[in-house]
């Protein structure tokens, strides 16, 4: 029997499962830097002179970017209530949080949008009706990738996403004070369906956001690629969120290195998954070689992005697969902890390597406004997410399968 | 407690003391009721510093491991390594063999194309590591292992089902017979029993049936690689099998053969009469023939574009199709008429290739129609063979296009040059 | 916490219900067995008489043709395959999700495996019409002129895939039968049965249960099972490229690897229910294969549908959204053309069929459950031949286009293959122990009974 079993017979006390004032100062500060990062990002766009095109690409990548994580964590909600989980009982508050962050999403989807709908051409190559008039295969798909049909599909997915993580969050929070068992009946046989919509949603958002930057391009297993790199984002956060917090002084009785074993092996599969989705992608496009396919990799293979793409395979799945194979690497919460940090750096990556090249095909350009863009959309995440479920116990604390968390040993 | 013993041994033949044999006593055996006594017994016989002693359950007890201090298997480890080798043998294998020992060309993929062979390493890293595992496993468990003294013990045979038992092993250095029996009993032993088994020449030596099979398997075992070896070192001049006729003895006709299913007797066939291939119709004169309403075509078919692109494309196949004879400059004087010339030809009846540009010449090719050149370059004429199967309709009409430009610039006067070009005429 | 008398008789109870299957005199084996058997052996026999004038004849013998090269052959192997990987999921990617309801299955579905690998094996082989060349051409040994096999090709990652499969899921179910063997071993010993005693005690290679052995037994139990598992989504990837890597349209679609994959679990589960639902009423397993391990099983068929149904909304959203016309055509094609019923059964079994599973009744409804899954395996076959018949009677060329039809060859060839993989998994059923029952007495709650309190 471990020391750690003798020490949760008794919980941690109520202040130390919430955050208390210390919501409104991330709150404040999230909001802040946000929206400092953000305008001076706006302004160096449009500095810049190029009808903010370069402030686009960096923008989508944030916005993207924090959208995975977001997704990633209504898939941990989803999947747990699904399965009917036992072990991930503990991190599924911090989870529900995180969702909370998709009303700011939605802000942030509309600075996207809007521009889009006012005629701006800077972003995505279909939104230019003299390109399109000129060019057959978008002439042809023309009904499903125009401006009013994306702005609506937008709506559809934040509609569907906010719906779906205000549905659980706010169950899972009223069962904290009724601790009625129906509740988590109830989710359990939403979850089915939910997953569906999740699904579709996340999927059509991968196409449409992503895979639309390259319109003439087109792989039936993007939308599962994104999701991909939306689950490791999701485990490697919880980590990080529950080292910091421990580190605070909260939850350390109740999560446990059993928990962040568990969370190492979550992110080390998706990491594998991810390599899998990705080499699948790469392999099947470049083994036949058609050409309307291959425009996707072929800036990625032979220009300066051939390193980056070499950057990804092996910084992205090789290092990180062998590094956190060790059960002493996931069972120590602060190495655990740093690798999630260089994960969530490499799916950044990820994602500037899959958006930046429709902006510059032959090289490689970094931008401070791309890390003004992600530090900006990060900090109003926080602010939404802390605005939703800034208040809530960090714990469900009286999920009926908590107990079992708490207790739960890896063999 | 003897009694109990006697009831309890396996009934064998072996237990009579034959000559040469001896008994050894191998050790106490101790049952418990439940895995939770095994666990607290097994805790107490590890402190008190026994070595040589194992716990025995019908199913892996959770907890049993620290209970009997086992320290941790070395088995990840060789797993890993064997993985290791699984990758670098299949990346070995695959360059070797298909990008230095004889190279393969398939659809003009690198030779060594990494992402083509991640799928066979993937294979072998897991089939290295399985049998790693697997091999691994067993050799440190030194299993097979048929025969322990253990098995003596008739009321051992629960272990497999539902007992759970302790046994301690005289070999250990802190075994003493009183005090390693009492403490078993102290910790909640259900019953404590010596094992011994007795041993003769007999038992010690492999059983001859079994001596047998092995060695008649393994003879046999190796007939089909004497078979191998034999065939594949001699020759032989009798005819191979058939064993599937079809396969060698075919119901097909092969080109210039006999065939007697038709009256000519031949195996190749013309065409059927009346019939076009896909593709073949080419009912466009214009484009096909060079003809409009059944007379030579002055315009250029509208297939064609008329640009500069088509133009230098035209000046490439010329160069490639006509100038040997007709010369660079379309006046008859190609290389062919040079060396006809040089080894005496004309006195033989060489006629020259047409020029194409001379207006004053008896066949004025200027004045032909754009169709009439296109029949000539087609089909021919005079010793000029005709040219259609080796250059496609589209090019034919791109030399017509380039020639035509090669005439207007044989017989341009100043006014068909442009005003801003004139200066560097002169 | 049970005491020790009561987890005693559990485990006791485990022991003789499963081991009386191996341990019963013929004459009390089930009738239902007998006839089960007696007409999967006709089927088999068929199967051997198909191959027979197969290798004889030749491949004309089946309805393949130009355009059609691949047909009811390639069709089968993959429905096979994809049958196997329940086994494997069960054994080894439930395991390592800690599901303890899988120890009462698993023993079976990897038996299941490994009989539908070796079924499946049998296409590959054969549809090459000389299978004897096809051995020696595969495997990397240089043929004449020294010309090594091309390992570029999917069709060559197919054989290290699948021999890697098989190879695996022997070693892994091998592993997990030694300590049930030992105890079939123990129980012949015991009632003077020394002949079968001798012959289960050398495949259990002297196990005896030692606290040391079960040690390094769990790792390696765990490192394949760890293995195992990307093991199975590799090996339906391969056999997808085998489609995918190519340019034909309705073929070359990124998603092939994990939809086959999800595919194959779907198909390979409702096989799954198929044979256990009949065995436990049979042999009297209903304490061990509850009614709630069942459940969770119609639960995991439905939640594979919905991935396949998601991989077939994406596969026609994409081809409409590239625009190419080849690739729109051919899922026009499917839907409406020449073979639209095979493609509206293959919908209807695989995205209608499972709905049926959102409702508590049909999860326990034995009859239900088993003609659902029945529909579910006849959808994924369809599955498979749709795929392969669309593509293949339809390609770019339309003086290539014509109407595919199987000949009683096929037929035979596929009857047989059921056949052989029946036959197999009755023979299991008798002599070796169906159920994992060290793994069911881990898995229950008296597994750390008695002993003085809580340790």
């Amino acid at each position: 029997m471990s020391s750690f079993e003798s020490a949760i017979s008794s919980h941690d006390p109520p202040d130390r499962l919430t955050l208390g004032p210390a919501a409104l100062r991330l709150k404040g500060l999230g909001l802040a830097v946000g929206v400092v990062c953000m305008a001076v990002a706006i302004v160096w766009g449009l500095a810049i002179g190029d009808d903010m095109r370069r402030f686009f690409h960096s923008y989508l990548l944030a916005f993207t970017y924090f959208l995975s994580i977001a997704l990633g964590a209504l898939f941990y909600v989803v999947i747990h209530h699904l399965v009917s989980a036992t072990w991930s009982v503990v991190f599924r508050r911090l989870a529900e949080i995180i969702t909370g962050a998709f009303p700011a999403l939605f802000v942030l989807m509309l600075g996207l949008v809007l521009p889009i709908l006012a005629g701006s051409h800077s972003l995505f190559l279909w939104t230019d009706s003299d390109v399109v008039a000129h060019d057959h295969v978008l002439l042809v798909k023309q009904s499903y990738l125009n401006a009013p049909f994306f702005a609506v599909r937008m709506l559809i997915y934040f509609a569907v996403w906010m719906w779906m993580s205000r549905y659980f969050m706010k169950r899972s929070v009223q069962q904290d004070e009724t601790g009625d068992v129906a509740l988590s009946n109830r989710l359990r046989r939403v979850s089915g369906p939910a997953m569906i919509a999740y699904a579709l949603t996340t999927a059509w958002a991968g196409f449409d956001l992503l895979m639309s930057l390259t319109p003439h391009w087109f792989s039936t297993i993007f939308g599962v690629y994104y999701f991909a790199g939306a689950a490791i984002s999701i485990y490697c956060l919880l980590a990080i969120f529950s080292f910091a917090l421990q580190r605070s002084g909260r939850m350390t009785r109740t999560i446990s290195p059993e928990h962040y074993h568990d969370l190492g092996k979550m992110a080390n599969s998706f990491t594998l998954f991810w390599a899998y989705i990705g080499f699948s992608q790469f392999m099947l496009i470049w083994a036949a070689n058609i050409p309307e396919e291959t425009t996707f990799f072929r800036p990625r293979m032979f220009t300066e992005w051939k390193w980056a793409s070499l950057v990804l395979i092996i910084f992205h799945f090789v290092v990180p697969f062998v590094g956190m194979m060790s059960r002493h690497v996931k069972r120590n919460p602060p190495v655990l902890a740093a690798w999630a940090v260089y994960m969530l750096l490499l799916h950044a990556f990820d994602l500037f390597w899959v958006i930046m090249p429709a902006y510059s095909p032959d090289a490689i350009v970094f931008h401070p406004m791309d890390v003004l863009c992600l530090i900006g959309a990060g900090g109003i995440c926080l602010f939404g997410a802390l605005s939703v479920g800034g208040n809530v116990k960090l714990l469900a604390v009286r999920d009926p399968r908590l107990e079992a968390s708490i207790r739960f040993i890896n063999q | 407690m003897a009694s109990d013993e006697l009831d309890n041994e396996v009934t064998a033949e072996s237990d009579m003391l034959l000559p040469g044999s001896e008994t050894v006593f191998y050790g106490l055996l101790a049952e418990y009721d439940s895995p939770g006594a095994l666990l607290q017994a097994a805790e107490q016989v590890r402190d008190a510093g026994y070595e040589k002693w194992d716990c025995h359950a019908p199913y892996p007890v959770h907890g049993l491991d620290p209970a009997m201090g086992i320290r941790s298997t070395i088995l990840p480890v060789l797993v890993f390594a064997g993985g290791i080798t699984g990758t670098a043998t299949a990346i070995l294998m695959q360059w070797w063999m298909n990008a230095r020992a004889w190279q393969w060309v398939a659809s003009g993929k690198p030779y060594f194309s990494v992402a083509q062979q991640i799928p066979i390493a993937f294979e072998l890293t897991v089939l290295f590591s399985a049998f790693t595992a697997f091999w691994g496993m067993w050799f440190l468990n030194k299993l097979p292992q048929v025969w322990h003294p253990l098995f003596r013990k008739k009321r051992f045979l629960k272990a497999s089902s539902n007992g759970f038992f302790i046994s301690v092993e005289s070999q250990d250095p802190s075994f003493r017979r009183a005090d390693t029996e009492k403490l078993l009993r102290e910790a909640g032993a259900v019953a404590v029993e010596e094992v011994s088994y007795t041993t003769s020449p007999e038992q010690r030596n492999v059983p001859r049936p079994l001596l047998g099979f092995i060695l008649l398997t393994t003879v046999l075992a190796l007939v089909p690689f004497a078979f191998i070896a034999k065939y594949r070192t001699t020759h032989s001049d009798k005819p191979h099998f058939y064993i599937v006729g079809d396969m060698d003895f075919q119901q097909k006709r092969r080109p210039q053969s006999e065939s007697d299913v038709f009256a000519d007797s031949r195996a190749d066939r013309v065409g059927v009469a009346g019939t076009v291939a896909r593709g073949e119709l080419k009912e466009d004169d214009h484009f096909y023939r060079g003809l409009v309403d059944g007379e030579w075509a002055t315009t250029f078919p509208p297939q064609l574009e008329i640009s500069e692109r088509r133009m230098r494309e035209g000046e490439e196949r010329f160069q490639i199709y006509c100038t040997p004879c007709h010369g660079q400059a379309a006046a008859g004087n190609g290389m062919i008429h040079q060396r006809a010339m040089a080894v005496g030809a004309g006195a033989t009846g060489w006629v020259q290739p047409l020029n194409l540009v001379d207006t004053t010449a008896q066949l004025n090719v200027v004045r032909q129609p754009h169709g009439q050149i296109f029949n000539t370059i087609s089909n021919g004429i005079r010793t000029m063979p005709g040219y259609k199967s080796q250059i496609p309709e589209m090019d034919r009409w791109k030399i017509v296009l380039y020639l035509r430009a090669i005439q207007r610039s044989r017989n341009a006067s100043i006014e068909d040059v442009p005003p801003s070009k004139r200066p560097a005429l002169r | 916490m049970s005491s020790a008398a009561e987890a005693s008789k559990f485990f006791q109870g485990v022991t003789d219900t499963v081991c009386d299957i191996v341990e019963r005199p013929w004459r009390r084996m089930p009738k239902a067995w007998y006839i089960a058997l007696a007409i999967s052996s006709c089927a088999a026999g068929l199967l051997l008489v198909a191959l027979t004038y197969l290798v004889f004849t030749g491949i004309g013998i089946w309805g393949n043709n130009n355009s059609e090269g691949w047909a009811w052959d390639i069709t089968n192997f993959v429905f096979w395959i994809g049958i196997g990987h329940a086994g494997t999921l069960i054994s080894a990617i439930l395991f390592l999700m800690r599901q303890k309801w899988r120890t009462s299955i698993n023993r079976a579905a990897e038996a299941m495996t490994i009989f539908a690998v070796m079924t499946a094996g049998i296409f590959p082989l054969f549809h090459t019409g000389r299978p004897w060349f096809a051995v020696y051409w595969l495997l990397p040994l240089p043929n004449d002129m020294s010309v090594w096999p091309q390992f570029r090709s999917p069709l060559m990652w197919d054989v290290f895939a699948v021999s890697t499969y098989l190879t695996v899921s022997v070693l892994f179910w091998y592993v997990g039968l030694v300590p049930d063997v030992a105890t079939l071993r123990d129980r012949f010993a015991e009632r003077g049965q020394k002949l079968r005693a001798a012959i289960y005690g050398v495949l259990a290679m002297g196990w005896r249960g030692s606290g040391r052995q079960w040690h390094r037994f769990e790792k390696a139990y765990l490192i394949l099972a760890a293995l195992s598992t990307p093991l199975v989504l590799s090996v339906h990837s391969v056999v997808s490229f085998d489609f995918a890597v190519g340019q034909a349209p309705g073929w070359h679609t990124t998603i092939f690897p994990p939809y086959f994959v999800a595919g194959a679990i779907f198909s390979g589960f409702a096989m799954v229910l198929t044979l256990m639902i009949p065995a436990r009423y049979l042999f009297g397993l209903k304490d061990i294969v509850r009614a709630d391990h069942i459940e969770a099983m119609c639960k995991i068929i439905l939640a594979t549908g919905m991935m396949v149904g998601f991989s077939y909304a994406t596969e026609y959203f994409i081809a409409w959204y590239g625009g190419n016309p080849y690739e729109r055509f051919t899922f026009f094609n499917r839907a409406f053309g020449p073979f639209w019923w095979s493609a509206w059964i293959m919908m209807t079994c695989n995205v209608v069929v499972p709905q049926a599973f959102w409702f508590k009744w049909c999860r326990t409804n034995p009859f239900v459950i088993v003609f659902l899954c029945l529909l579910v395996n006849v959808g994924m076959w369809f599955e498979r031949f749709v795929i392969i018949c669309t593509s293949l009677t339809r390609t770019w060329t339309p003086s290539s286009w014509h109407y595919f039809k199987p000949t009683i060859w096929d037929g035979f060839t596929l009857i047989g293959s059921f056949g052989l993989f029946f036959t197999l998994f009755l023979i299991f059923l008798r002599f070796l122990p169906a159920v994992a029952m060290f793994e069911v007495k881990v898995a229950s709650e008296h597994h750390h009974a008695g002993g003085s309190g809580h340790h």
